[in-house]
C-alpha cells in the first residue's frame, strides 16, 4: 500500500483507529476562548444576569445548576444555540480550533455541520441523557467525525463514554442477540468496556461516531458544558444528512472549483 | 433534483419557516408537473405585486441548469425581492448569498460521480 502521509498524520491515524478518538491540546487558544465567551455571553443574556469576567467563566459555567432550574434548561439551551448558530464567525472559529486534526484525519476539502450543538448536563438531571447509540444507526454517514469541545473540565460521570473499537468489533459479530432488546440492555452489556473521556477545557476531542457512545446522569457536583459538531470529507458518501440541509462546504479548493465548473467545448451547431 | 416530498408536507414546512422567520405567508403556488417546468416560478418572479419574496421548500427545486438559475437570481435581486429555502434555512438577498448557494449546487451536482458505497 502506498501512503505518503507524514509521521504526524500516521501517528494520529494509528491512535484514532486504535482508540476511536483523539484528544489534543488546542494550539489556537484565542479561538477557543472566543467560543466559550460567545456561549457565556448568550447565557447571561438569556438568564438576564450581568456578563461575567473571563476569569470567572469556569466557575460560572460549572455552577450554573445553582441558577438554572431543570425545567428551564431546554429553553436556555435553545436560546444559546440560536445565538451561536446565527454567527458565521462562531462556526469559523470552531473549525479553526480543530483544523489541524481534521486535515490529518479527514481531509482538506471539508463539509461542516450547519448547526453546532450544545450539551448542558446539570448534576442529577436525567432529562438530557443520550442513551448508548452509534450515530450511523440514526442516519449519519460513517465518513463523518465529531469534534467535541468541552467548555469546562469533563471527567467521571460529567463526561461521555465511548466503546473501544476492539470491543465494538466483538459485539458487532454477535449483534443478533440484541434483537427485541432495548438500549439499556445493550448498555448493561458494554458498560464494563466503555472508556470515559477525561478532558479539560483547552483540549478538544475528535471521535469516531460509528462507535457506540453516550452519557449517564451526571453525579458530580458540577455542570457539564460541551459543544459538538460533525465534519466530513466533502465528496465522501452522505447518509440521511445531506449537503445544503445539514452540511455546508467550508474548504473547497481551486482544482475542485475548476472541475465543477468545467464543460467540454460544444462542437454542435 | 430527484427530491420528492408530498406537497402538503412541503406546505407545512414552508408555513412553519414563515412563522419562525416572521414572514407573512400570502400565496401558495405549485409548479406544473412537466419536467423542467418553471412557468409558475417565472410568473411569480415577474409579477409586479407587493409580494417581496418567495419561500421555496428546498433550494434543489431551482432549475438544474446553472445559467437559468443565475438568471433567476439576477432577476430576483434586480426586483429587490428575496428568496428563502426552508429545508436549508437559507436566505438569498445578495450576490454573496448566490456564491454560497452555488457552492452547494456545485458539490451536489458532482456527488453522483463520487464514491457512494458503505
Ligand atoms: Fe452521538
Amino acid at each position: 500500500m502506498t501512503s505518503y502521509l507524514d509521521k504526524k498524520d500516521i501517528h494520529l491515524s494509528k491512535n484514532f483507529f486504535k482508540k476511536g478518538y483523539f484528544i489534543q491540546k488546542v494550539s489556537d487558544l484565542k479561538s477557543l476562548k472566543t467560543l466559550r465567551k460567545a456561549v457565556v455571553n448568550s447565557l447571561c443574556e438569556t438568564i438576564k444576569v450581568k456578563m461575567k469576567k473571563e476569569k470567572d467563566f469556569d466557575r460560572f459555567l460549572n455552577d450554573i445548576h445553582n441558577t438554572i432550574k431543570i425545567k428551564n434548561l431546554n429553553n436556555t439551551r435553545l436560546n444559546i444555540l440560536n445565538s451561536i448558530n446565527s454567527s458565521s464567525e462562531f462556526h469559523q472559529k470552531y473549525f479553526e480550533v480543530a483544523k489541524n486534526l481534521l486535515f490529518s484525519l479527514v481531509g482538506n476539502e471539508l463539509a461542516m455541520q450547519t448547526r453546532v450543538n450544545l450539551s448542558i448536563q446539570l448534576p442529577g438531571d436525567a432529562s438530557s441523557l443520550l442513551p448508548v447509540h452509534s450515530d450511523i444507526w440514526s442516519g449519519d454517514s460513517p465518513f463523518e467525525v465529531v469534534v467535541w469541545i468541552p467548555l469546562v473540565n469533563c471527567y467521571s460521570t460529567k463526561t461521555m463514554y465511548i466503546l473501544k473499537p476492539e470491543n465494538y468489533k466483538k459485539i458487532h459479530s454477535k449483534f443478533k442477540k440484541y434483537a427485541g432488546k432495548n438500549s439499556s440492555d445493550f448498555y448493561k452489556n458494554i458498560k464494563k468496556n466503555v472508556e470515559w473521556i477525561n478532558i479539560k477545557f483547552g483540549e478538544i476531542l475528535i471521535f469516531n461516531q460509528s462507535l457506540p457512545h453516550g452519557n449517564i446522569v451526571n453525579s458530580e457536583k458540577e455542570t457539564r458544558w460541551s459543544l459538538n459538531c460533525r465534519f466530513k470529507s466533502l465528496y465522501s458518501p452522505y447518509g440521511d444528512k445531506k449537503i445544503g440541509e445539514f452540511f455546508k462546504p467550508i474548504t473547497i479548493r481551486a482544482a475542485s472549483r475548476i472541475g465543477m465548473n468545467y464543460s467540454l467545448p460544444n462542437l454542435k451547431k | 433534483m430527484g427530491e420528492r416530498v408530498p406537497q402538503h408536507i412541503q406546505n407545512q414546512i414552508i408555513r412553519k419557516f414563515c412563522e419562525t422567520n416572521r414572514l407573512e405567508y400570502s400565496l401558495s403556488a405549485s409548479e406544473y408537473a412537466m419536467k423542467n417546468s418553471y412557468l409558475m416560478l417565472e410568473e411569480i418572479i415577474n409579477e409586479k405585486s407587493s409580494m417581496n419574496g418567495i419561500v421555496f421548500y428546498s433550494l434543489f427545486q431551482l432549475p438544474e441548469n446553472k445559467i437559468y438559475r443565475n438568471n433567476i437570481y439576477k432577476n430576483i435581486i434586480k426586483r429587490k425581492k428575496k428568496i428563502f429555502f426552508s429545508v436549508e434555512n437559507f436566505k438569498l438577498s445578495s450576490k454573496n448569498d448566490i456564491l454560497e448557494l452555488e457552492e452547494i449546487w456545485d458539490v451536489k451536482s458532482v456527488l453522483p460521480s463520487c464514491y457512494k458505497g458503505y
